[in-house]
């Protein structure tokens, strides 16, 4: 099995989107748009709740929307309907013709997107979070939050070519699109801490694998030394791999590509 | 026996789960290519041909039968045959749209083990063969389709591979662009003993590139044969374009029927199953002034419609 493909595949894709300016660009400014919003929001309710919201100040949350913002806006956002059209028409069909796995190579060139449109948003959102509410709350966490993001932005990434490979079957994957957005704005933490949530819903949440792709790194950026969440990312990691491997296998043997 | 095939058979299921059909794109075919040669597998739309390939590219399963590609199943060891085949799915690409042609070989070139420095000499060599070395640093999606087929060629000749595989290769290209594309496929079949199966709707693809033709209709094998034995059996006719120093009348011969005749030219066709061609010239040149005269086969167009008509067992 040949180790190089994976970094190639990730190389290549992240430098031509590190030079695309336009496409940073516009990364950038609609974070510092979405981020700056929510932030604000945040703070005012601390404000008006007595400095605090289900246990974060104003401070924390800041940096918790930062975090969680950034792991989102740096993926494709419409990347399970790509997948799911690419399986539909028959275009999945030439990369079968690669000694590589279809998935492999699809989440590593993916991946390599997402990373400079990563690293723009973090760094911004450094910035961004500093200037308007305070140095991280702490810096030990704030570590713990550098490797979580990626493995945020990793697992994201392979869930959503699991959940895309329904297209194998249904041949349209633009349904499990909204749905799983949806999911992760709301039970991943994207939009509001898990403790904000009624302690049931928080219970449930913290039990399914959106957690592990913006609660996790915006918990830890938000000051939590909690390095026990990396492993939650890990488990899910190796589980959604699992997962998407297997759709994807059972998937190419019944591929469905009829005509030229 | 480079590739061989027993009565492959796929059978797609469309529908809803109440209103299931099954669909046989391609029926109980069998066929064997030997290495070296040039294969043209023809048919209508529909015909299955496109189904063919991806199974004997190991893209598709199929619903019973074996093959065996340069000593594999394709299906069952894809992933080790993709290293030994090429294919070019005209209507697919295998490019990533917004890398150049260069990243996407640096890619490939990773996925099939080779070497950065083998891989950058092959470059170097397919982009003079191709005459596309210009091309392998603009984006794919600024590169017009003449353009992109050329680089999706380098990108399944990369390997090396022994077979060919072609869906269309030429579709959409203009009259030159097609022309040097089939002249590359027969240069690289005669200098490296590639082997190449092809499937068109061009005759002239067929006509330039292919030795041999298979034909397939309705999802099975009706016709195997030389393109030229095909042309000769297969249409018993001949056309006979002569021209007289003086007009004159048309012979008057059973199986030969005058399409043509003003001035002093004459246009006959010649159903050599009723009357030879040699007593028709034996007749035209012993009592006309004939100043000028060629024989020549019907267009291959023909011959093909001809057996594409043969009906549904």
């Amino acid at each position: 099995m040949n180790a190089r493909w994976p970094w190639v595949s990730v190389s290549s894709a992240a430098r031509r989107v590190a030079r695309d300016r336009g496409q940073l660009l516009f990364a950038a400014g609609f974070y510092v748009v979405v981020a700056s919003v929510l932030a604000a929001l945040w703070r005012a309710a601390t404000e008006v709740n007595g400095g605090t919201v289900a246990g974060y100040s104003g401070l924390q949350l800041t940096w918790y929307v930062v975090a969680a913002e950034a792991v989102t806006i740096a993926l494709n956002t419409r990347l399970i309907e790509v997948i799911g059209d690419d399986i539909a028409s028959g275009a999945v069909a030439a990369e079968l013709l690669r000694p590589a796995p279809v998935l492999g190579v699809r989440v590593c060139t993916e991946l390599g997107r997402c990373l400079p449109r990563l690293g723009v948003c973090v760094a911004i959102g450094a910035v961004l979070a500093t200037t308007t509410a305070g140095a991280p709350p702490d810096a030990t966490a704030l570590a713990l939050a550098a490797p979580a993001v990626v493995l945020a932005v990793f697992c994201n990434l392979i869930a959503q070519h699991a959940f895309a490979g329904i297209a194998f079957w249904l041949r349209d994957a633009r349904s499990m699109w909204f749905l799983y957005h949806k999911l992760v704005f709301v039970l991943g933490g994207m939009l509001l801490p898990l403790q904000v949530m009624p302690s049931w819903l928080h219970t449930v949440a913290a039990w399914l694998p959106f957690a592990a792709m913006a609660y996790v790194p915006a918990r830890l950026a938000s000051g939590h030394v909690e390095p026990q969440l990396l492993l939650v990312q890990l488990w899910w990691l190796g589980v959604m791999w699992w997962a998407a491997r297997a759709v994807f296998n059972a998937g190419e043997r019944r591929l469905q590509v009829v005509g030229g | 026996m480079t590739i061989e095939v027993r009565s492959l058979t796929k059978v797609f299921e469309a529908g809803s789960r109440r209103n299931r059909r099954r669909i046989e794109a391609v029926h109980d075919i069998s066929l064997t290519v030997g290495a070296g040669e040039r294969v043209a597998y023809i048919g209508p739309n529909g015909a299955g041909k496109s189904t063919s390939i991806k199974m004997l590219t190991g893209v598709l399963h199929p619903t019973s039968g074996t093959a065996n590609v340069l000593g594999m199943v394709p299906w069952q060891q894809r992933r080790a045959l993709t290293r030994r085949i090429g294919a070019l799915f005209g209507q697919r690409s295998q490019l990533w749209f917004e890398l150049t042609p260069r990243e996407t070989f640096r890619m490939l070139g990773a996925i099939f083990d080779l070497e950065p420095a083998a891989e950058r000499e092959r470059v170097g060599v397919l982009g003079e063969l191709l005459d596309a070395a210009d091309l392998f640093d603009t984006p794919v999606r600024s590169l017009s389709l003449g353009q992109r087929m050329r680089c999706e060629l380098a990108a399944c000749l990369l390997h090396e591979p022994s077979i060919l595989f072609l869906d269309e290769p030429t579709i959409g290209l203009d009259l030159l662009a097609k022309q040097r594309f089939r002249e590359l496929l027969v240069r690289l079949n005669e200098e490296r003993g590639t082997t190449v199966f092809l499937t068109s709707h061009d005759v002239a693809d067929i006509e330039h590139v292919a030795q041999r033709a298979v034909v397939i209709n309705h999802g099975v094998v009706i016709y195997d044969a030389e393109v030229a034995a095909m042309r000769r059996t297969l249409l018993a006719t001949k056309s006979v374009e002569v021209t007289l120093a003086e007009p004159s009348p048309p012979p008057e011969m059973d199986g030969v029927i005058v399409t043509a005749n003003k001035d002093s030219s004459m246009s006959l066709v010649v159903d050599t199953t009723r009357c030879s061609i040699r007593d028709v010239l034996d007749h035209l040149l012993g009592r006309l002034s004939v100043t000028d005269i060629s024989v020549t086969d019907p267009p291959l167009e023909q011959v093909i419609a001809e057996i594409y008509t043969v009906p549904r067992s």
